[in-house]
């Protein structure tokens, strides 16, 4: 069913115009059924002979060589095309300048030829523009140019600036007869005009056609590349909906054949977390990357990417999506994290190093004796300021001495580093360069090893016994004044004391004798008499017991001392209900005096009992101490009473004269005696008190073998 | 007043005062109190007459001690309880007093133990005690 529009246009059979249009039309229907380009010459050529020319063939151009050839020829024999080759700048010959000149000519009769030739050029040519041109609305269409202005043109220039297109130049030549008549000539040229506008049509077709088949090719080359990426790469439109993706992406974004809940939604949430992002990066426009963490469906494992994406443009620069490469940087950043924690790792074992050195140097320095530090080769490698005096080191000329000295330690050196002792401690004679004099040295070594067990450094530390023995005997000088000082202190109590003695008896005696002969009021001035004068009689006993016992030094058994005063008191102390745990160990002979040892001993049981008013128990001990030489070793002697106990702020002067924790009952110089005794036999004392619990008194005494 | 089988007691004392105190004491015991001042009128009284008990100090005049005293006791009566006051008697003193079955009392003395000592040592070695004599 046509349209009424159409139906006008249908041709209308019967007078001589309709015929002659219907002779077009049927060539028009015959050209129209031509598909390819290379169809139309042929039917050109049959068409022109049917209108009564004798013969007829098409000249090709080819832009590439340049060559001018008959392409398509009727009513020819082979032998008569040759004289039809030529070149396109070949501008004498008349055929080719007929082609030049873009315009229908009809040529004088050609070599051979009898009849003149009308020579009719075709371009590719159209009313309408090429489809890209329409799309871009441009105006430089080659058909519509070569249609309106075909005199400018060049058959050089034939390529179309919108679509690309190679364009096709080419000439009818048609041998007329001698005197062609206007009428056959303009039919003539209708035909052929008619026929080039079909084969524009057709070439414009199989250009698009050719276009497509490249594109394909194309894509096809670019879908092959982004499947052989192994990173995911994933093209997406303008409204961020996935395009297309290549396997290594499809691994994130596409829900696989029978997967499990769980991963379907770790798809579900990569593709959520993957637009999230691509938005985002979208905003920004130009090319941006960002840090992306996805779930493998397939391992269930969290892969870190770095996604990179781009935007997509058309040709004329509309934005059509964007291209996604991520890169898995899971690996990466594991790794640079490590490294980031092994740098950190190294620089804070680098600071420890740095302050043990420091540390070490610190130390070496103010150690205030010569230290030499020699590798296993027992070469000097560090001496401190010390020893560069000792042993100088560098180039100043060296003292006879310090060559001397270097010896001497070389040697030393030597012995010990080859020697299989850990440790070594020999004296060694030097020669002092600054003082001028001999001074001995302890050296004390040792070695440090490397990882094989082999001698790396040797350290030597060099003590100047000089200066060690000076404050030895300085110190011995300083504790022999003191037990002469407590000797002395004695012997003069004593003496005071003797002098005080025969008085003292006088005046007691004669309180003694008062009683029951004074008048009533003197009563309480009698009592002051008797009290006080009995505090001066225990002062003066005390006095005399040290000084009586300063005689008779000797070997003793101390555990028959212990026992004796514990004899001597075992009254007293049943009385008082004290019971005495007596422990006494298998003791060496002591050197010294039984008696002062005694009267320690009494002194020390007798304030046991006192601060045991109710009672309690007394524990005594000895035991002899063997020290790991063999030689040296100490005999110990421990009372412990569970009494009243000594208040702590008293602790620290309980040993010092006239201090009493007894107040009137006592003198205060009990404990200062029995520290002197104690010191007097190279002893020591040591007290541990709790108030209300008890006393303990340990007693410590150093024997020699 | 018969005359009283007191306890005869000689004290060798050099201190005057002293002597005077201890007099005084043991007359107040009931003892019969018998002085001398130095070894020599020890030995005067000593030679002319015999004692119960008798105390002496270690150190006398110069150089002279109260073992000089005892031993001229002992010579006359190896029974008679003998009792050493010093003041400053060393171990050496005690034990040789010891050995001589001598009582030692140091200065300044427990009157009371003193006393109650004294009594011990007259029952000891006359086999009655002290206090029937007064009577």
């Amino acid at each position: 069913m046509a349209t009424p529009l159409l139906r006008k246009q249908l041709p209308d059979p019967g007078s001589f115009v309709e015929r002659r249009k219907s002779v077009r039309d049927s060539t028009a229907l015959r050209l129209l059924s031509a598909e390819r380009s290379e169809e139309i010459f042929p039917i050109l050529l049959e068409e022109i002979i049917a209108l009564g020319f004798p013969r007829a063939l098409v000249l090709g151009v080819d832009f590439e060589s340049g060559a001018v050839r008959p392409v398509a020829a009727l009513k020819y024999q082979p032998n008569q095309l040759q004289r039809f080759h030529s070149q396109l700048w070949a501008g004498e010959n008349p055929l080719v300048a007929a082609l030049h000149a873009l315009k229908p000519a009809l040529l004088s009769p050609l070599g051979g030829d009898r009849e003149p030739l009308y020579c009719h050029p075709l371009l590719y040519r159209n009313r309408n523009q090429c489809w890209e041109a329409e799309r871009e609305r441009r105006r430089e269409c080659l058909a519509v140019q070569n249609f309106r202005s075909p005199h400018k043109l060049q058959l050089q220039e034939q390529v179309c600036a919108s679509c690309g297109m190679r364009a096709y130049a080419a000439m009818v030549v048609v041998q007329v007869g001698r005197d062609p008549k206007e009428g056959e000539l303009r039919q003539l040229r209708n035909l052929i005009e008619t026929a080039n506008r079909y084969l524009a049509r057709l070439f414009k077709v199989e250009h698009y056609y050719n276009r497509m088949r490249d594109m394909d090719v194309t894509i096809s080359q670019m879908h092959t590349v982004m499947q052989s990426m192994a990173d995911p790469v994933i093209l997406t439109d303008g409204h961020h909906r996935v395009v297309m993706l290549n396997r290594a992406a499809e691994r994130f974004f596409k829900m696989p054949e029978g997967v499990t809940e769980g991963g379907a939604r770790a798809v579900e949430l990569n593709n959520l977390y993957f637009s999230a992002a691509l938005s985002s990066m979208a905003v920004s426009g130009v090319e941006s990357h960002r840090d992306l963490t996805l779930v493998d469906v397939m391992e269930g494992e969290e892969v870190l990417f770095e996604a990179v994406c781009a935007p997509t443009f058309s040709s004329d620069g509309v934005r059509t999506g964007m291209v996604t490469v991520m890169r898995d940087v899971t690996d990466l950043r594991r790794a640079d994290q490590e490294v980031r924690s092994n740098l950190q790792k190294l620089r804070d074992a680098e600071e420890i190093v740095r302050q043990d050195r420091d540390r070490l140097n610190l130390v070496i320095e103010n150690v205030g004796d010569p230290i030499v530090v020699a590798d296993g080769a027992a070469k000097m490698v560090l001496l401190d300021p010390l020893a560069k005096e000792l042993f100088g080191m560098g180039d100043a000329p060296r003292h006879p001495a310090v060559v001397r000295n270097q010896a001497r330690l070389d040697a030393y050196l030597t012995a010990f580093t080859f020697s299989f002792a850990e440790g070594q401690n020999r004296p060694l004679r030097l020669h002092n360069p600054a003082s001028n004099n001999e001074i001995e040295y302890a050296a004390r070594s040792g070695k440090i090893y490397d990882a094989r067990g082999q001698v790396a450094y040797t350290v030597t530390v060099l003590r100047d016994l000089t200066a060690w023995k000076k404050l030895e005997q300085l110190q011995l000088e300083r504790r022999m004044l003191e037990v002469e000082k407590f000797a002395a202190t004695g012997r003069l109590a004593g003496t005071i004391a003797h002098e005080i003695n025969n008085p003292l008896e006088a005046i007691k005696n004669a309180i003694y004798l008062l009683p029951g002969k004074l008048k009533p009021p003197a009563e309480p001035v009698y009592d002051i008499l008797k009290s006080e004068t009995e505090r001066v009689t225990r002062i003066v006993r005390q006095m005399l017991g040290l000084y009586r016992n300063t005689d008779q030094v000797g070997p003793f058994d101390l555990n028959s001392v212990v026992d004796d005063t514990l004899t001597l008191f075992a009254r007293q102390l049943s009385t008082a209900s004290i019971t005495v745990e007596k422990q006494l160990g298998k003791l060496p002979p002591i050197v010294g005096s039984a008696d002062q040892f005694r009267q320690v001993l009494s002194n020390l049981v007798v304030n046991a009992r006192d601060s045991m008013a109710k009672g309690g128990r007394l524990a005594v001990r000895t035991r002899h101490v063997r020290a790991t030489d063999g030689v040296h070793g100490s005999v110990n002697i421990l009372l412990a009473d569970t009494g009243c106990g000594i208040p702590a702020d008293m602790l620290q002067s309980i040993f010092e004269p006239f201090v009493s924790t007894k107040g009137e009952k006592g003198t205060g110089l009990g404990l200062w005696i029995v520290k002197g005794i104690v010191e007097n036999h190279s002893g020591g004392i040591r007290v541990r008190s709790r108030q209300g619990r008890g006393t303990v008194f340990k007693l410590s005494f150093p024997i020699v073998r | 007043m018969p005359k009283a089988k007191k306890p005869q007691v000689l004290v060798v004392e050099d201190e005057a005062s002293v002597l005077l105190t201890y007099r005084l004491m043991l007359e107040d015991e009931g003892y019969e109190v018998f002085c001398a001042l130095s070894s020599q009128e020890a030995e005067a009284i000593l030679a002319r007459r015999g004692f119960d008990l008798v105390l002496c100090d270690l150190s006398l005049e110069q150089n002279h001690t109260g073992f000089e005293v005892f031993e001229r006791v002992r010579k006359r009566d190896p029974k008679v309880p003998c009792v050493l006051l010093t003041g400053y008697a060393n171990r050496e003193t005690t034990e040789r007093a010891e050995q001589a079955g001598i009582a030692v009392f140091f200065k300044p003395i427990e009157i009371d133990e003193f006393l109650r000592t004294l009594k011990k040592l007259l029952r000891n070695a006359h086999g009655k005690p002290a206090e029937a004599n007064r009577d």
